[in-house]
């Protein structure tokens, strides 16, 4: 079932684009249901016991298991298919958001600056690290622009990643913020109010929205490199009714005065960037956050909660998925990284938080049975 | 098709299977669209109590009919075949 919510500026697909669409769906899921496990279960019988055998001991590390899985036909079927499954997705969106983008740009300018604010830089200097590579290989990345008012991208995005999540995200592919917020910041602070929020990397501001929500007294900005992620952000969230004021800055370095914010989070930003700017993005946390005021970065796990099998798994990602600083971000220690940073080391937090809060917002008789899993959350209080 | 910036991994021993296999799902993937398409038509058609099966499978297509289809036929082609374009030289 399709089950996006339909705001004004998600793009519309026609009968056989969505077909596609649904294709690039079912094929991903009969590849999660029936080649993933058979991954385990090849390693296990056949590369394990064969790894062994030359080398009188287990293999060691993700690295060692991945080299003796790329023997095995069943893994290269696997990765190829995946691979295969993700060029098609983003064409399949691509191609219908193409279409109609003259239609998408229209309808953003209509509905400019009626809550919030968009500030783009037109000298903004896109980080190397984001062009070396387009990131999970969705072409063109969070930042090509190709025509005037370009929001492609963004519109590509907000439908790429229901597809790619199949859902799992939400109707708003809000699940990161909303679950920060349902499942951490209100069960565990209920007295903090924030007066000025911030969020970075914000692509399309799905994470951005339920902290509006959240406190509605509290002003909310919101930042990406990506021009064309922050139009369609603007777009959207004017379209969502929600008061957002994004603009095009770097997280390592931004514009805001010191101590201007109480609350600064960021969602699966850590893994995109490589460590250089991962430290700059938590001094500038430090910088950011006023006294009393709290840091929070939404990912998924580090490898250090994983066995090397599964760290191996999720290693795939790196090389067949365009996500270069995915590992190395998953090998870090974050508490030490945000130490240096300036923060105080007991007052970090490395901590998991509930997943699937749109669920259970959407269904209160669930009583929280709408969690899958759960996100890995590294905080810390000025 | 447009590329995503970056190298694409090899797959099997033999590069040219993972053209293979990349225009063997891309086909699946149409031949799934066109059976959802139909599917569509001929849920609206029995509802609708309009036509039968008998009169579909006796159906001619007219001058401009065909044309359309042809035309069809071609970028679905290219849509499937359109990976074995890559090694071509560019002018």
């Amino acid at each position: 079932m399709d089950r996006q919510f339909q705001h004004p500026m998600l793009p519309q697909a026609t009968h056989d684009e969505l077909a596609r669409q649904n294709f690039v769906k079912s094929l991903k899921l009969h590849i999660v249901k029936n080649l993933s496990p058979g991954n385990k279960r090849v390693y296990e019988q056949v590369v394990k016991p064969q790894f062994e055998r030359e080398h009188q001991r287990e293999p060691q590390n993700r690295h060692e298991i991945r080299t003796a899985m790329q023997q095995h036909p069943h893994y290269r079927w696997w990765s190829a298919l995946r691979r295969i499954n993700q060029e098609m997705l983003w064409d399949a969106v691509n191609t219908s958001v193409e279409r109609q983008l003259p239609e998408l740009i229209e309808r953003a300018k209509e509905s400019d600056r009626q809550l919030g604010t968009l500030t783009l830089d037109p000298d903004f200097k896109i980080p190397a690290y984001q062009t070396a590579v387009d990131i999970h290989c969705m072409p063109g990345s969070y930042h090509s622009e190709h025509t005037t008012d370009d929001l492609a991208a963004g519109a590509t995005y907000d439908r790429g990643v229901y597809i790619y999540g199949v859902g799992w995200l939400g109707p708003l592919n809000d699940d990161m913020g909303l679950s920060v917020v349902n499942n951490y910041l209100k069960p565990k602070y209920p007295d903090f109010r924030p007066a000025k929020i911030l969020d970075l990397g914000c692509s399309v501001g799905h994470s951005t929205l339920p902290y509006v929500d959240a406190y509605p007294e509290a002003e909310v900005y919101a930042i990406d490199i990506g021009a064309p992620m922050l139009r369609y952000a603007h777009a959207r969230a004017e379209a969502l009714g929600k008061r957002v004021h994004f603009s095009q800055q770097n997280a390592e370095r931004t514009h805001f005065e010191d101590a201007s914010f109480d609350l600064i989070v960021s969602h699966i930003l850590l893994h995109e960037i490589p460590l250089p700017a991962i430290r700059n993005v938590m001094r500038e946390c430090d910088r950011l956050l006023a006294p009393g005021g709290m840091t929070i970065h939404v990912d998924a796990p580090l490898y250090s909660h994983m066995d090397a099998f599964s760290a191996f798994m999720y290693d795939w990602e790196t090389a067949n998925n365009n996500e270069p600083f995915w590992s190395a971000m998953r090998d870090l220690d974050l508490t030490a990284v945000m130490t240096e940073a300036g923060f105080a080391a007991d007052r970090i937090i490395q901590t998991f938080v509930p997943n699937g809060a749109w669920k259970t917002a959407a269904d209160n008789s669930q009583q929280g049975g709408g969690s899958r899993g759960s996100w890995f959350i590294v905080a810390a209080t000025e | 098709m447009k590329k995503a910036k970056g190298k694409r991994p090899v797959y099997f021993d033999e590069p040219q299977l993972d053209k293979l296999l990349s225009a063997l799902v891309a086909l699946t993937g149409e031949v799934s669209v066109l059976r959802e398409r139909l599917d569509t038509v001929e849920h609206l058609l029995a509802t609708k109590e309009v036509i039968s099966l008998a009169e579909i499978e006796a159906y001619q297509p007219e001058e401009q009919v065909a044309q359309v289809r042809e035309q069809w036929r071609t970028e679905y082609i290219a849509r499937v075949l359109g990976v074995l374009q890559e090694e071509i030289p560019s002018e």
